[in-house]
């Protein structure tokens, strides 16, 4: 992005931060509209809307059509490799992540992963690694934040990334600063990969919900509404995943583990 | 170690008939559960099974729609997810508007469901796993589509009036009445609360969707 058109644009957005203010919050009297209110927990909903249409729009003219093409001009199999290798390049946050969240196995799991799929696999472009036992899982610096206990606070649409709130809009900067990607070095190249990789990575996305975003715009009343209520769903499904993700430290096939258990056995 | 050496041979032995005890009553309930779970998987599978024939079966959308609508029927708790997706505004309704919205409802939901037929044809579906809850049973399955990575999807089952009914779907964590309910709740409150206008933006979307 040039540095004479960030200012520009953050001043652009926070002018229509200020233009479109604060949420009515319905009075004491109506207690049922007032705990929805809480529960919805939105109370910058009118600039979250405006950031909504924003955002819409320019997915209606830029980024949908792109996916659509996308899909039309390459095969399954090609799309497929390409979401494996942009998978494979997020391995260093992916296992940072891992082990803030103290989850040492899913550590393990992403460590064999990213050994396996960029050497069996040719350079992460097919996770072998799912078929021998271990699967892709999610780790993001806004779930490893709300496993130590930060609060996800109000609803954010944010300009061009979308459906957030504080805890995830922090944790997609810091996942940005721990990813050695943006350390790289200067220079035409580097630039250059990192915004083709930015680039494919959001086309890649947006392809993979291409179907699932048509069907929720063509049924939902308000579009709006839906995609918050997924969003918190989809945050929390995920947080509850890791969360419970108590597998025992030492593998199984490990001889220790098998003494470990009988110890454990032992002194109940 | 230290409670081994603490506890007396008497001692012992009330002890071990206490965990007898304490295990029985503890499988009590386990094997109520293992009942309900079981019934409920079983159910579902049915379920999928009549699905699945329509959808995987002969004939174009517009064909099977009827088919779906009645499989719908006998295995949804239609009312049921109506009023809970009205949430605090279902009290507020009139009972004439209340049966006009049950109504549409059903409409929304056979032509949401029979519009992704296309999408599902070639589908698989196995069990995983039934856990029981305290408002009734999910049943974990994972569905392969032609092409897709394998998704993970619960259904809710409760026993309404005697039967076994499907009262929510939850795919990738995300429950299909709550997003459902969401919804319908904003698209209320932004229209001041007026169910009349509600309906009217229901019957629009049924029109605009059925062709």
């Amino acid at each position: 992005m040039p540095d004479a058109f960030r200012p520009t644009l953050l001043a652009a957005l926070t002018l229509i931060g200020l233009l479109a203010g604060c949420a009515q919050k319905p009075p004491a009297s109506d207690p049922a509209a007032l705990a929805e209110y809480n529960d919805t927990n939105d109370p910058l909903e009118p600039t979250n809307r405006v950031f909504y249409a924003i955002n819409n729009g320019l997915d209606t003219v830029i980024l949908r059509p792109a996916a659509e093409a996308y899909r039309f001009a390459v095969p399954a199999p090609v799309r497929n490799s390409i979401h494996n290798i942009l998978a494979n390049a997020g391995t260093p946050v992916q296992l940072s992540n891992d082990m803030l969240e103290g989850k040492p196995r899913r550590a393990g799991d992403t460590t064999m992963r990213f050994l396996i799929n960029s050497s069996v696999g040719l350079l992460g472009a097919f996770d072998v690694a799912s078929k021998w036992g271990y699967p892709d899982h999610d780790a993001d610096f806004g779930i490893t934040l709300a496993l130590w206990g930060v609060p996800q606070g109000p609803f954010l649409f944010l300009p061009l990334l979308g459906p957030s709130d504080p805890r995830d809009a922090i944790g997609f900067g810091v996942d940005n600063v721990m990813d050695p990607f943006t350390w790289l070095g200067q220079g035409a190249a580097v630039t250059a990969i990192n915004w083709s990789r930015f680039g494919l990575n959001a086309i890649d996305q947006r392809e993979r919900v291409l179907n699932a975003v048509d069907e929720i715009k063509k049924t939902a009343l308000d579009p709006y509404a839906t995609f918050r209520s997924l969003y918190r769903q989809h945050r929390q499904s995920q947080i509850e995943t890791v969360r419970n993700d108590r597998r025992a430290t030492i593998p199984i096939w490990f001889p220790q583990a098998v003494a470990a258990q009988q110890k454990q056995q032992q002194s109940q | 170690m230290m409670q081994r050496n603490m506890i007396s041979m008497p001692g012992r032995r009330f002890f071990l008939l206490g965990c007898a005890g304490l295990a029985g009553a503890m499988l009590r309930p386990p094997l109520a559960h293992a009942d309900q779970a079981g019934d409920a998987s079983q159910f579902i599978r049915q379920a999928g099974d009549q699905l699945l024939a329509v959808v995987n079966g002969p004939g174009s959308t517009a064909q099977q729609r009827p088919a779906m609508a009645r499989i719908i029927d006998n295995v949804v708790d239609v009312n049921g997810v109506a009023k809970f997706c009205l949430g605090r505004f279902w009290r507020m309704a009139t009972p004439a508007q209340q049966q006009q919205y049950v109504q549409l409802f059903h409409q929304v939901l056979v032509t949401s469901i029979t519009g992704r037929i296309g999408e599902y044809r070639g589908v698989q579906f196995k069990i995983l796993r039934a856990v029981p809850r305290a408002d009734g049973t999910v049943v974990e399955t994972e569905l392969d589509r032609p092409n897709n990575p394998p998704t993970k999807v619960q259904w809710v089952v409760q026993k309404v009036n005697g039967s076994l009914r499907i009262v929510d779907v939850i795919a990738e964590g995300t429950s299909l009445r709550l997003t459902q309910r969401s919804d319908y709740a904003s698209y209320l409150t932004r229209n001041q609360d007026s169910i009349p206008a509600l309906i009217a933006a229901m019957q629009h979307q049924i029109q605009q969707n059925a062709g």
